[in-house]
């Protein structure tokens, strides 16, 4: 609780700053705040329990997804300094909203109250329409603004009206300690609260606004939704999904099978043929989606490492990947797939991470995303799921296909476009300690799972 | 205590960050002088051989504990010989690209030490999982050599080479997983000498075997899984392809070996089909090699009937169709790397893939004309030369199984002397072509050296294979458990 104060004041701290025209002390002071809550959430947090009684849990494993969230905002937070060209006012905005954001993410991964999940997810939501709209000049990012906030408003009602079920189903909002009166009825409900967290994760089919809304979004933003909601929409998935799970009986083993699988295939047929690379990782993030619901079969709360473990991978890969397109598209004006030909001549820092990002997220060795793969089907094949592992395996190798593609173009010498250009110190700073993190966790995985499954 | 095999890996990884610091000049010296380094340390660990069977300067590391997943590297008996080939191709890989007329770039030569460290831990592999690692981990530094330097169509070319084995490499892990599902953690992570013992019935062999086998197939390749080899040998940079064509394709039928114990009922009950494919393959390889007047694609094909023949004789589970394989492996090898040598050789100077371009080069370098007539005959399998005793070896066992296998594989003997002889004739004799053989200037000190020492190692693995086989004897035992 005492985190989520702090958060809130440097949030508002921030938003003034903004108006008083201090935009070098934004990012500084809105890291400072991030830190001074993470170590007040994890040291010295003894007002959880008495204000937030039978709301919120502070146990371990929403812990983890909450620290992961904080280290997110950290790695992204400096690359919001490429705001500063944009005036005081918009920098404090985008950062005062991105910090209130992080408020509801925290929220909704550990709710343990409906209530409490639904004011994360508007909380967090309503910041990222604005996010996603923050760049007001260009029609698209208008668009996108407009797009997620409709159908995310249409996910919310969807989302109160399981809430509706769940609570004619067992009389209180509370996620333990409840009596089921009609396990029909909760049935339903959880379906359709499920349905509402997958719009949020862009699970298919619920995708349908991730790819439009990831293209347009300016592309730190981008960056911010592919970690920041992921991490919390799976948070909550987990945290509401954990309790409930064994009151659904069979079918809901098969739902998320299905789910999953849809996820992971209509993402990879779609992002086959696309040019554009936002669009390409927004339907890459959809499979990656279907990959870490394959975590989610058979839950239990010792599973939560396997997805916390690919929840890192895709997140680190993905602040990397989106960061790298946007100092490319900034620099060449386009993020379409022609305009990566030869970056390796001309940056040849960003063309590696970039590389070690896009392997990561295809599940290469010796990269977190091969490791978070492989314990993800280890876990489905261990309960009895082989025929995930091949049709998993084979769509794997279809990913494989576009992330090459856009490889292959780093490497192609292009003799006109040989003019080398480089970023500032303290981005590559960032970008080399992400992906020194990715290959750590990789060659040594044991290092992170210790961590996240304290 | 830190394991030699893990100081070699980690000095060619130490070898490419510091010829990526040193720049373009000091590269490639200090990439030769990394491999010749290797090359002598590890002959020195061969000083010391332990034949009986066990493993020698084991490494292990506790990798994936809740998955109860080693990280696991050591020297055995089926391994030396693959490790040796390794250390020994690789210089003259460096060679290569540092007397090539383009210029590489330091990171060119990263990758080569990169690439060599990939592949001493993927034969030293001693677990399913640590084996899978460097088996997709060797491919990377090679599709970017690939792709930052040679032919004009590279890209598709290594691009489909890589989705090849991209796919076949997910079928692995497919299968290890599957295997993981039957046996439990405790399977995946034993190591090759134990596994045999880790009990799987038949029916899931088999599906075991099947993706395995489509994996490897691909790698090796096998036919009909090599449509990617042509395109990638006539198009990718040569040095590149000389890893390739001498290392990497060993990657596959090496990968029948190990698997062998996890999957040899399934392999005895599919020699009947296994078998005959292989041999279609054998001598599909020896009669499209025989039409093709493009040099890579000569060796492309040539590379296809060998390795098949290799893989056939894995799958007779015959003690001696096994000692031959894995001895063929080696000799294989070393053969390619010389022959592309070569061809690289004569590339520089005729600037010319095809094979009549450089006809009546044995007229102005006669020593090359020497050299390259003794590695044909090796490659075509004449008594005296490595060559002959792998093929010997592989025949018997296939000879054992049937002699239909026998007779018919020995005819890829028949057809490789026809392909091999003509692509020497056509390449060394002939008119000479006035008009280009001024600029074909005399064979530098460091060409001169690599093929002398390549026909000395040729020959003299011919004329004593005895301790040789001795090993391939005791690694061929292990396998079969006896």
């Amino acid at each position: 609780m005492l985190s989520m104060i702090i958060l809130t004041i440097t949030g508002v701290l921030v938003l003034f700053l903004g108006l008083r025209k201090g935009k070098e002390l934004i990012v500084p002071i809105a890291a400072l705040g991030v830190v001074a809550a993470g170590g007040s959430y994890f040291f010295y947090d003894t007002m959880g329990q008495e204000w937030m009684k039978g709301m919120m849990a502070t146990q371990a494993i929403p812990g983890v997804f909450v620290g992961l969230l904080l280290v997110c905002t950290l790695l992204l937070l400096p690359f919001l300094n490429r705001y500063q060209p944009r005036g005081a006012g918009e920098m404090g905005d985008v950062t005062g909203l991105l910090l209130f954001a992080i408020i509801g993410g925290m929220m909704m991964v550990s709710h343990e109250d409906l209530m409490i999940l639904f004011l994360g997810i508007e909380m967090l939501s309503i910041a990222m329409y604005i996010l996603a709209g923050s760049d007001r000049r260009i029609i698209q990012s208008n668009e996108a603004s407009l797009k997620y906030f409709i159908l995310g408003a249409f996910a919310s009602a969807i989302f109160l009206f399981g809430v509706g079920l769940y609570y004619v189903a067992t009389g209180t909002f509370k996620l333990v300690d409840f009596k089921i009166i009609s396990p029909e009825i909760f049935a339903i409900g959880i379906m359709v609260i499920f349905a509402g967290l997958a719009f949020k994760v862009s699970l298919a089919p619920f995708h349908f606004w991730a790819p439009d809304v990831y293209q347009g979004s300016p592309t730190l933003i981008t960056a911010i939704m592919a970690t920041i909601v992921k991490i919390a929409g799976f948070g909550a998935l987990f945290q509401f999904l954990r309790y409930q799970v064994q009151h659904a009986g069979d079918w809901f083993y098969w739902l998320i099978a299905l789910i999953a699988i849809t996820s992971m295939l209509i993402g990879n047929v779609m992002a086959f043929g696309q040019r554009s690379v936002k669009r390409l990782l927004a339907y890459s993030g959809v499979v990656q989606a279907g990959f870490i619901l394959v975590g989610f079969l058979h839950l239990k709360s010792e599973n939560s490492w396997m997805i916390l473990f690919y929840l890192v991978a895709y997140a680190l890969a993905s602040i990397v990947s989106f960061v790298a397109i946007y100092f490319v598209e900034s620099k060449k004006g386009s993020d379409d797939i022609a305009e990566f030909k030869g970056l390796f001549f001309q940056n040849p820092f960003l063309a590696v991470v970039f590389t070690i990002a896009l392997l990561s997220l295809g599940g290469g060795p010796l990269t977190a995303g091969f490791m978070a793969k492989l314990f993800v089907l280890y876990h489905a094949a261990g309960t009895g799921s082989p025929f995930f592992v091949v049709v998993a395996l084979v769509l794997a190798v279809i990913s494989m296909y576009y992330y090459f593609k856009v490889i292959n173009q780093f490497f192609t010498n292009d003799q006109e476009s040989t003019a080398s250009w480089k970023i500032g110190w303290t981005y590559q700073a960032v970008l080399v300690l992400i992906s020194a993190a990715t290959l750590c966790f990789g060659i040594f995985p044991y290092w992170l799972i210790r961590w996240i499954s304290a | 205590m830190m394991s030699p095999i893990l100081i070699l890996i980690l000095f060619y990884i130490i070898t490419g960050a510091i010829q990526l610091a040193t720049g373009r000049k000091w590269a490639s010296n200090i990439g030769l002088a990394s491999a010749v380094i290797g090359l002598l340390f590890y002959l020195f660990l061969l000083t010391d051989l332990d034949l009986s069977g066990g493993l020698m300067y084991p490494f292990e590391f506790k990798w994936i504990p809740g998955l109860e997943i080693n990280f696991s590297l050591a020297l055995d008996v089926q391994n030396i010989l693959l490790l040796l080939l390794v250390f020994l191709v690789v210089p003259v890989g460096i060679l290569a690209a540092m007397s090539s007329s383009e210029q590489k770039s330091a990171v060119y030569y990263a990758l080569i030490s990169w690439g060599q460290a990939a592949l001493i831990g993927f034969f030293a592999a001693q677990n399913p999982l640590s084996f899978y690692l460097f088996f997709e981990l060797a491919l990377i530094p090679f599709y970017l050599m690939v792709l930052m330097y040679g032919g004009e169509y590279r890209r598709r070319a290594v691009f489909k080479f890589l989705m090849y084995t991209v796919f076949g490499s997910f079928l692995m892990l497919a299968a290890i997983v599957y295997y993981y599902s039957i046996s439990g953690a405790a399977g995946v992570g034993a190591q090759w000498n134990s596994i045999g013992s880790v009990g799987v019935d038949l029916t899931h062999q088999i599906w075991i075997f099947a993706a395995l086998f489509v994996a490897f197939a691909i790698k090796s390749p096998l036919f009909p899984f090599h449509t990617w080899q042509a395109d990638l040998y006539s198009e990718g940079d040569r040095p590149a392809i000389m890893i390739i064509a001498a290392v990497l394709s060993k990657m596959g039928v090496f990968g029948f070996v190990r698997f062998f114990p996890l999957v040899s009922e399934a392999v005895s009950s599919l020699a009947y089909i296994l078998i005959p494919l292989c041999i279609v393959g054998i001598l599909y390889g020896a009669i499209v090699a025989w039409r093709q007047s493009i040099m890579t694609k000569i060796l492309a094909y040539s590379s296809l009937s060998h390795i098949g023949m290799i893989a056939a004789a894995i799958f007779t589970g015959s003690v001696v169709g096994l000692q031959g394989a894995i001895f063929q492996m080696f000799t294989h090898g070393l053969i390619a790397v010389s022959l592309f040598y070569v061809v690289d050789l004569i590339m520089r100077r005729t600037d010319n893939n095809n094979l009549y371009a450089s006809a009546g080069m044995a007229k102005i370098h006669p020593r090359l004309s020497v050299y390259f007539f003794i590695i044909v005959l090796a490659s075509v399998g004449l008594p005296l030369t490595s060559g002959f005793v792998g093929e010997f070896y592989m025949l018997w066992g296939l000879t054992e199984k049937s002699i239909w296998y026998g007779a018919f594989a020995g005819l890829s003997i028949v057809l490789g002397a026809i392909y091999m002889l003509r692509f020497y004739q056509k390449s060394m004799f002939g008119e000479l072509n006035a008009d280009h053989a001024h600029k074909w200037h005399k064979l530098e000190l460091s060409e001169d050296y690599v093929l002398l020492v390549s026909v000395i190692l040729i020959i003299s693995f011919g004329f004593f294979p005895a301790t040789w086989m001795d090993l391939t004897l005791q690694a061929a035992n292990t396998l079969l458990n006896k």
